[in-house]
């Protein structure tokens, strides 16, 4: 499969494309230059004419851009950029998209400080971080863009990452502290780059709709989110083992 | 005070705004009551620049009336994001928005998720008024969905002081045409039958 990446260059990206590069031919972009053997081209997910450009010829779109802080560059990447992959997606026909945000893209503050089990599709409460809601809104211009075209958005949220085996996880370590407990939404970088592989494969039409939010991380004990519609739906089976964060030593 | 991102001619006081999120839009809305955003982008602009102004501006000026403390915050809506149900359906401020792709339509339906996340967190009151095909009184023909220039006005002024929920408040809002597509002045509930209804006090002019 033919497969663009937007924002290849982030946190996420190098990961993402170690899993994906056995089994799919990459196009790589990101606003910053990179060294890599795949294709690659310089591209601002902002700029319409361009991520139309370089579209072409896939039959995936993976998303992986993002900017968290800047007041205009939030709006310009993680709202907008929706919208110009949307339309670029509908320009080429390309039936697959896969985007990614933080999992308070639908589980803000309101359902994160008080509530547990919260599931993927929840309606969307992202509060009014920048972040957030940035995300939040270029989820919201995917999905309605489904609702329009025959094109299918697969929603990965992710929050903390970590390397399972180098990860120290010492005192004051703000992600995960052996035998202190982690951040309720922690998964490691080798988990969250394969569940790319298996929104890649995963058949289409088993979606129960066009537009479909995961949430992506391993099983853990808090109750506080559920991770088993990505199980069920992506057949995603997280390898990495976190217990030794959260069982007492 | 009126303020807009081009130069116009009035008596009111103006102010030049791009609506950024430099302390000038701070300075804009400081002190002020009521804020009224019309959620209309204009139409010769390209789709990013409509979405830019949608999301980034309405953002921008609602943190500054947070920051300020604007008690409230009235968003000029479109019944357009209603259009796609069936005309014979009963379609009250109850009912789920369908956007679509267009960047009109889009835009509107962004706008107002910008603001229900600023209401949610109840640090300003916002009130939403989805309104009709604005219409010139003489217009020949005017859509079902019509809303003539006086009732809009009138409905402009009594979302800025009407007793309302103080969080989240949306209304539609169209003239009385023939065949009036959209209901109006309908009272709003709440499940728990004990907080009271709210209403805009909103009713268009008869027109025989």
């Amino acid at each position: 499969m033919n497969v663009l990446l937007l924002g290849a260059n982030g946190m996420l990206g190098p990961h993402v494309v170690k899993a994906l590069e056995p089994h799919h031919t990459l196009r790589l972009t990101d606003v910053n230059d990179l060294e890599t053997d795949h294709e690659y081209i310089k591209v601002d997910v902002s700029d319409l004419e361009h991520v139309v450009e370089v579209a072409e010829g896939m039959d995936a779109i993976v998303n992986l851009s993002v900017m968290r802080t800047d007041r205009v560059r939030a709006f310009d990447v993680s709202a907008r950029g929706c919208y110009n992959m949307m339309v670029a997606a509908v320009e080429h026909g390309i039936r697959r998209v896969i985007n990614t945000g933080p999992f308070y893209a639908v589980a803000g503050p309101t359902y994160e400080r008080f509530d547990h089990g919260v599931g993927p599709d929840v309606p969307p409460q992202p509060g009014t971080w920048l972040y957030a809601l940035t995300k939040s809104l270029g989820q919201e211009i995917c999905e309605i863009f489904t609702q329009f075209h025959d094109i299918y958005v697969l929603d990965l949220l992710f929050y903390m990452f970590l390397d399972a085996e180098t990860h120290v996880g010492e005192a004051g370590d703000p992600i995960a502290q052996v035998g202190h407990d982690l951040v309720p939404y922690t998964v490691s970088w080798r988990d969250a780059a394969d569940s790319f592989r298996c929104a890649l494969e995963v058949e289409l039409e088993a979606m129960p709709s066009r537009s479909e939010v995961f949430f992506m991380f391993p099983d853990l004990p808090h109750g506080k989110f559920s991770n088993e519609k990505a199980r069920r739906l992506l057949g995603w089976e997280p390898k990495d083992d976190l217990s030794k964060y959260w069982l007492k030593g | 005070m009126l303020t807009d991102c081009v130069d116009i001619v009035t008596q009111h006081d103006f102010t030049r705004s791009d609506l950024d999120h430099s302390s000038a839009t701070n300075d804009l809305v400081r002190g002020v009551d009521v804020i009224v955003h019309p959620g209309e982008s204009d139409p010769a602009a390209d789709a990013s620049s409509q979405l830019d102004y949608q999301m980034r501006c309405t953002y921008n000026l609602l943190r500054a009336a947070v920051e300020e403390k604007v008690p409230r915050f009235v968003y000029l809506s479109s019944l357009q994001l209603m259009d796609l149900y069936d005309e014979k359906m009963a379609v009250t401020e109850r009912w789920k928005t369908r956007p679509t792709t267009e960047p009109p339509s889009l835009c509107y339906h962004l706008g107002e998720m910008v603001c229900r996340e600023f209401a949610r967190e109840h640090g300003v009151s916002v009130v939403i008024l989805r309104l009709g095909d604005l219409t010139d009184d003489a217009a020949p023909d005017p859509s079902t969905s019509a809303l003539y220039f006086d009732d809009a006005a009138n409905a402009v002024s009594k979302a800025l002081d009407a007793e309302l929920s103080g969080w989240l408040d949306i209304f539609h809002v169209q003239s009385d045409v023939p065949n009036a597509r959209y209901l109006t002045g309908q009272p709003w509930w709440s499940a728990d039958d004990v907080s009271p209804s709210f209403s805009l006090g909103y009713a268009p002019r008869e027109r025989s």
